[in-house]
């Protein structure tokens, strides 16, 4: 996961994109009279601290802290040897090494004479982290509906017409090959069109998708194929076998925007996922959607 | 897919620790503790293996796909509300992988306790088959290796490589791979992910390759030169190769790591490079390997810790050095009776294209 490239092009993602979602997370915390908000980050939970700097921890773990007045600070496990490349994909300046991170960010509160601050979803905190934060500090447990703005959105719907065009080209290539020699086939095209990471899972319709084992893939196989576009996840299930179509009511719903049960409230983005039976085999399909106002919209 | 010795080395362990519960748990990134006794790559965000003080095993998984795919046990999906099932039968429980995981789910239980370091000694030791799927891990990431070293060409770009390498390794039964790299010359001080530098002649281009195979991750570290190396490239490497070699004609049973780490800072110093040998340079000498990338006991001065018999691990000196920049070198090892066995077999040289 997450080792491919990892980069920030401002034009399709400009600094005052950032600047808002600061500014809507300063906006909480003074409505909730709190003078900071600390982010959590790791290898596979990156989103919430990717969409206010573009921070991804490819290794390691890291909090964002984002004071109501001043720019945010990064608490890092990461080298300082590595600092100049984090500056050259983030709107960081300041980068605080942190081989132990509760201890850095009660420091910091002594520094800043913070006697309580805000943490977002405080309970999903890994609890090597929550017990000694929590200890040391008073936190108010803060949640933001993790909901796509305009730039965000272009980038989801980018991810989502790379996977949907590029499978459409190599789909029926997979029909007769290896699941680990289409998975690869797969890696190498995504990869080079700019794909930071992928997950692909294989079934021939005895079981749901899961990971490749090393099976022919026949004439109604299905793919799972989630697609991480600069930070933006999308996930699409086709087959050979069957045509797409509508979002059924009793499809599997998840949400994209991060590991957590937000609630799939109006502007959420989430994966559906679906089954049919073709042939005496399962067939899956899937793809992601916005909750609009009026309904599902195919992303 | 149930693996029965180490379940029972877990039962062994809760009989002497008075568990009536012990929870292995495994999230999307780290799925290492899941899969010492549930070898499931899972796709969804959280799975726990719950072993009864009677020896019952059950998996409680977030995805329903991947409860379908448990065999060997009863399996559910619906990871919170499985877990609060599990607390409401009352009895201590111990949790390996507590610290990584998020608290509202370790809230669950009452006054649960770690289970991490006493899990993670028991995975040390590799069972047999354990032993089969690192050698086909570390076989892989030669071949890798060579794969790379035959891609690489002068103009194109780091992310393009790594692309290339990674639809190899999965072409070639890797479920994952975990890689970084670097490319250029003095001024390059660790390795990252690519980035869209195009290599030029002259390069140096350092990377890890760290192949996984049936959820077993092997490493392999070597460094390239595009062109012919000039003379302080090559007196890097040989300052590397050395250092390396000291690790592993040192390391046996019995030892400390700490040594392992000190032999191979001390072939610096004798060359004037101490100071490259901290942490303002480098991260540790190498590490555990296994159902991680990244397992205990770090290699390190100041880690202290007696190497055991059918350990896995690389020994690896990368660091920065003001001659030709970050480097690196280092094999999977597996520490036998009476020292160690590679499990690598990459030509141990400073490679040229």
């Amino acid at each position: 996961m997450k080792r491919g490239w990892i980069t920030w092009n401002q034009t399709e993602l400009p600094r005052p994109a950032f600047d808002a979602r600061l500014e809507a997370a300063r906006r909480r915390l003074a409505e909730r009279d709190l003078p900071a908000l600390v982010v959590y980050t790791d290898i596979w939970r990156s989103n919430r601290v990717r969409h206010f700097c573009n921070f991804m921890p490819y290794w390691n773990r890291a909090l964002l802290v984002i004071p109501r007045e001043t720019p945010p600070m990064l608490l890092c496990g990461l080298s300082p040897r590595v600092y100049p490349w984090i500056r050259s994909v983030t709107i960081l300046d300041e980068i605080l090494p942190s081989p132990n991170l509760p201890q850095r960010l009660l420091q910091l509160c002594a520094e800043r004479a913070w006697t309580r601050i805000g943490a977002l979803d405080f309970r999903a905190f890994p609890s090597d982290l929550y017990t000694p934060i929590g200890k040391g500090v008073a936190v108010e447990d803060i949640s933001l509906p993790a909901l796509p703005d305009q730039p965000e959105l272009s980038m989801y719907r980018r991810a989502a017409m790379m996977a949907r065009d590029g499978l459409k080209e190599e789909l029926m290539r997979g029909v007769g090959l290896f699941d680990h020699d289409f998975t690869g086939l797969l890696e190498r095209k995504f990869r080079r069109a700019g794909a930071e990471d992928l997950v692909i899972l294989l079934t021939n319709g005895r079981t749901p998708p899961a990971p490749p084992r090393g099976e022919k893939l026949g004439s109604t196989f299905s793919i799972s194929l989630a697609l991480e576009y600069r930070g933006h996840w999308i996930k699409i299930i086709r087959s050979p076998a069957a045509q797409v179509s509508d979002l059924p009511g009793d499809a599997y719903l998840e949400t994209l925007a991060g590991p957590y049960p937000y609630e799939l409230g109006e502007g959420a983005l989430f994966a559906a996922r679906w089954e049919t039976a073709h042939g005496g085999v399962r067939v899956f399909h899937g793809d992601t959607y916005l909750r609009a106002p009026q309904g599902a919209q195919l992303l | 897919m149930l693996n029965r010795d180490r379940l029972s080395q877990m039962k062994d362990l809760m009989a002497e620790r008075g568990w009536d519960l012990l929870l292995l748990y495994g999230h999307t990134w780290r799925k290492d503790f899941f899969r010492s006794v549930i070898n499931i790559n899972f796709s969804g965000p959280h799975a726990a293996a719950a072993i009864h003080r009677s020896g019952e095993v059950q998996a409680v998984m977030s995805d329903p796909w991947d409860a379908e795919l448990v065999m060997d046990c009863p399996a559910a999906a619906g990871f919170g509300a499985g877990l609060e099932q599990l607390a409401r039968r009352g009895g201590p429980v111990a949790i390996a992988g507590m610290e990584m995981m998020e608290a509202r789910f370790v809230q669950a239980f009452s006054n649960p306790v770690s289970a991490t370091f006493d899990v993670e000694e028991i995975r040390r030791i590799k069972l047999p088959r354990e032993m089969e799927r690192m050698r086909q891990a570390a076989q892989l990431a030669d071949r890798g290796y060579e794969h790379f070293a035959g891609a690489i060409e002068p103009g194109m770009k780091e992310y393009e490589l790594v692309a290339e390498v990674e639809a190899f390794l999965k072409a070639n039964g890797a479920e994952d791979n975990f890689m970084l790299i670097a490319s250029g010359g003095t001024e390059v001080t660790g390795m990252k992910p690519p980035t869209e530098r195009e290599f030029r002649e002259g390069d140096s281009v350092t990377t890890e390759l760290t192949p996984q195979v049936d959820g077993y991750w092997a490493q392999i570290c070597r460094t390239l030169v595009l062109g012919e190396p000039n003379s302080k490239q090559r007196e890097s490497f040989a300052i590397f190769s050395e250092a390396q070699k000291a690790a592993e004609e040192f390391l046996r049973p019995g030892v400390n790591i700490a040594d392992v780490a000190r032999v191979q800072n001390d072939v610096f110093r004798k060359y004037g490079y101490g100071e490259y040998t901290g942490p303002k340079y480098t991260r540790v000498r190498g590490h555990g390997l296994g159902l991680h990338c990244d397992e205990n006991p770090y290699i390190l001065e100041d880690v202290n810790y007696t190497v055991k018999q059918g350990m896995t691990l690389i020994a690896h000196p990368n660091t920065y050095l003001p001659l030709s920049g970050y480097m690196v070198f280092g094999d999977s090892l597996v520490v036998t009776a009476n020292g160690c066995e590679a499990l690598n077999h990459t030509e141990r040289k400073l490679f040229q294209k």
